[in-house]
């Protein structure tokens, strides 16, 4: 075999040398992890991209938190609750919006983003370079799990803390509330690597979104008829956030639920990269 | 140092196989260093899926390959940190401007400095002619703009070896005059293996040639070797004034002529004769046709044939 063209250095390490560019030399599951993370961090922050990003969470989660908070006592004064009732009903409010509209938000960007790139071309001319497949669903993910965590739940909960603040006059102990939007962050990554896989299993739209939908959907409605579910699926992450956030005891069904979703996270992972090795492009 | 040092690309018994329908059949292939190799065949032979085999982009069924002496499997990245990639059909990402594309490039390659990362980038888009574009989207990018990005991107690590398939399909003249000179241009610093079925295109710059019809391989050689004629037999061709009777009947009598097939034009006749000792024909063959003073030659030569006839020759074979 050509040991000689394997051993000798190549023209590449010459030129950059001569050039002064320093040569990346990663490699295994990891290669082309740094620049891949850049760029798809730069989908949810680059330059005019947090902005509509930005504004279309605080539009949906915060403003329908201003209507239900400050519009609608001024318009139905008997509506006003006293302070800790209050603070517990806007608490719910703001991780119930969350735990919907994060869920589906999550499902809907989450879609697309290996669909696009296989049905594109971008996924195989990306691939042509010394990129690894893990790294390449590895990044997709933790992009959007940053995304989702700084501007669906960290931005919307900064906000909200405030308008909380302003409709009771009552400060969230901040630990109790940080860890509540933890378990939103569960809930949400679940449903994030699921449709990542699904992504790499499919190869339309069609089937992820459906399939993904139908799972959150699905689970909330099986929830009202076999309460059991919960022990597995993230079906209650708004109640178990809420309760986090007020230092409530919670039942042994919410650990269960939220470890179960831990680990369903892991295996879809698993599962994509295992998928996505061998997917021909 | 053995022959197989020198070569880029080895392939051994290289099939592949989508549900059972065979679409590469047992490739052996062997790409000299610094050569221009033309990877030739008709549309649906198996060029792009040999290539995307080599990238790791898709898994071959049978057989094993080695690139830069790294197997294709298991040291993937390895070569594809010292390969240039151009797709037939090339696709970026649409809200990229060209130069925010090479820079993403180059940053697989290179970890920085960033300003002589930049001067790389700067450097590809002048060699391509897309400086004055390298602000805009990929998105409103012609045909012709996406391919000169495409080969501008497949250079930018200063590739040792620059895999094209089908770099000029989709470019006017004008342009697949321009990449061809780039191929040139890049001879003496890398090894080019490309696809194509432009004939014209893998005569004018191509070293070396291999012919793939049907995912097999149906011959390889060096492509003078392949334009004098593959068969062990020589051709001249000969055209003469004048009765080519005495002539005739003179060559017909020498046991290394084979056969002399004849066509005529007007007051010309013209000779194809095959032999099967090139020496004696060098030495004999023009003196044997002028001995009875019956004819003038007009012509005489040695039969090249354009890659065309060897191509056409070669696909009609297969199918008979």
């Amino acid at each position: 075999m050509n040991t000689q063209s394997k051993t000798t250095p190549n023209q590449e390490l010459i030129q950059a040398a001569r050039t002064g560019l320093i040569p990346i030399h990663e490699s295994g599951w990891l290669g082309g992890f740094d620049n891949l993370f850049r760029k798809e961090l730069g989908e949810w922050f680059g330059t005019h991209r947090w902005l509509p990003q930005s504004l279309i969470w605080l539009v949906i989660i915060n403003g329908l938190m201003t209507f239900i908070l400050f519009i609608v006592p001024l318009i139905d004064p008997t509506s006003v609750l006293p302070a800790q009732e209050a603070l517990v009903e806007a608490l719910g409010i703001y991780l119930g919006f969350v735990s919907v509209f994060g869920v589906i938000g999550v499902i809907i960007i989450a879609q697309d983003e290996i669909i696009r790139e296989k049905q594109s071309g971008t996924a195989a001319w990306v691939l042509s370079k010394p990129v690894s497949r893990s790294a390449f669903i590895l990044t997709k993910l933790l992009s959007n799990a940053i995304g989702t965590l700084v501007i669906i739940v960290g931005l919307t909960a900064a906000v909200a803390y405030g308008e909380i603040y302003l409709v009771t006059g009552t400060a969230l102990p901040v630990l109790p509330f940080a860890a509540s939007l933890g378990v939103l962050m569960i809930g949400l990554v679940f449903f994030l690597s699921l449709t990542i896989m699904l992504g790499t299993l499919f190869e339309q739209r069609g089937p992820v979104l459906g399939i993904a939908a139908g799972v959150y959907l699905g689970s909330m409605i099986f929830s009202y008829f076999l309460p059991q579910i919960g022990y597995i699926l993230p079906v209650n992450v708004k109640d178990i956030a809420t309760a986090v956030a007020l230092q409530h005891p919670l039942p042994v069904m919410a650990y269960s639920q939220l470890i179960s979703a831990a680990i369903l996270s892991l295996i879809f992972t698993t599962t994509a990269l295992l998928r996505f090795r061998r997917e021909e492009f | 140092m053995n022959s197989s040092n020198e070569n880029v690309i080895q392939t051994q018994g290289l099939g592949k196989a989508y549900k059972g329908a065979k679409v590469l059949h047992d490739l052996n292939l062997e790409v000299p260093k610094n050569s221009i190799f033309g990877f030739l065949g008709p549309n649906g032979a198996g060029k792009s899926t040999t290539i995307k085999i080599l990238l790791g982009l898709i898994q071959p069924t049978a057989g094993k390959a080695d690139v830069f002496g790294h197997d294709i499997i298991r040291e993937s990245l390895a070569i594809r940190r010292r390969v240039g990639y151009l797709a037939q059909d090339p696709r970026y990402y649409e809200h990229m401007t060209a130069r925010q594309t090479l820079r993403y490039t180059a940053r697989f390659f290179y970890q920085g400095p960033r300003d002589l990362i930049e001067a790389r980038v700067e450097e590809m888009l002048e060699l391509t002619g897309l400086a004055d574009k390298a602000d805009r989207v990929v998105k409103g990018f012609s045909g012709g703009e996406r391919q000169r990005l495409g080969i501008a991107q497949a250079q930018v690590n200063y590739p040792d070896l620059l895999i094209l398939d089908e770099p000029a399909a989709s470019l006017d003249p004008m342009g697949r005059h321009d990449v061809l000179a780039v191929m040139d241009r890049l001879r003496k610093y890398t090894t080019i293996f490309y696809s194509t079925h432009i004939l014209d295109d893998v005569q004018r710059v191509s070293d070396t040639v291999a012919i793939l019809n049907h995912g097999r391989l149906v011959a390889e050689a060096p492509i003078q070797e392949l334009l004098s004629g593959n068969d062990g037999a020589d051709i001249y061709q000969v055209t003469l004034q004048g009765d080519p009777s005495y002539a005739h009947a003179q060559l017909t009598n020498q046991p290394w002529v084979q056969s002399i097939s004849t066509t005529s034009v007007d007051e010309l006749t013209n000779w194809q004769v095959t032999v099967s000792d090139s020496d004696k024909a060098e030495d004999e063959l023009l003196y044997l046709i002028m001995e009875g003073r019956t004819v003038r030659v007009k012509s005489f030569g040695h039969k090249t044939y354009n890659l065309e006839e060897v191509f056409m020759n070669i696909v009609k074979e297969e199918k008979s």
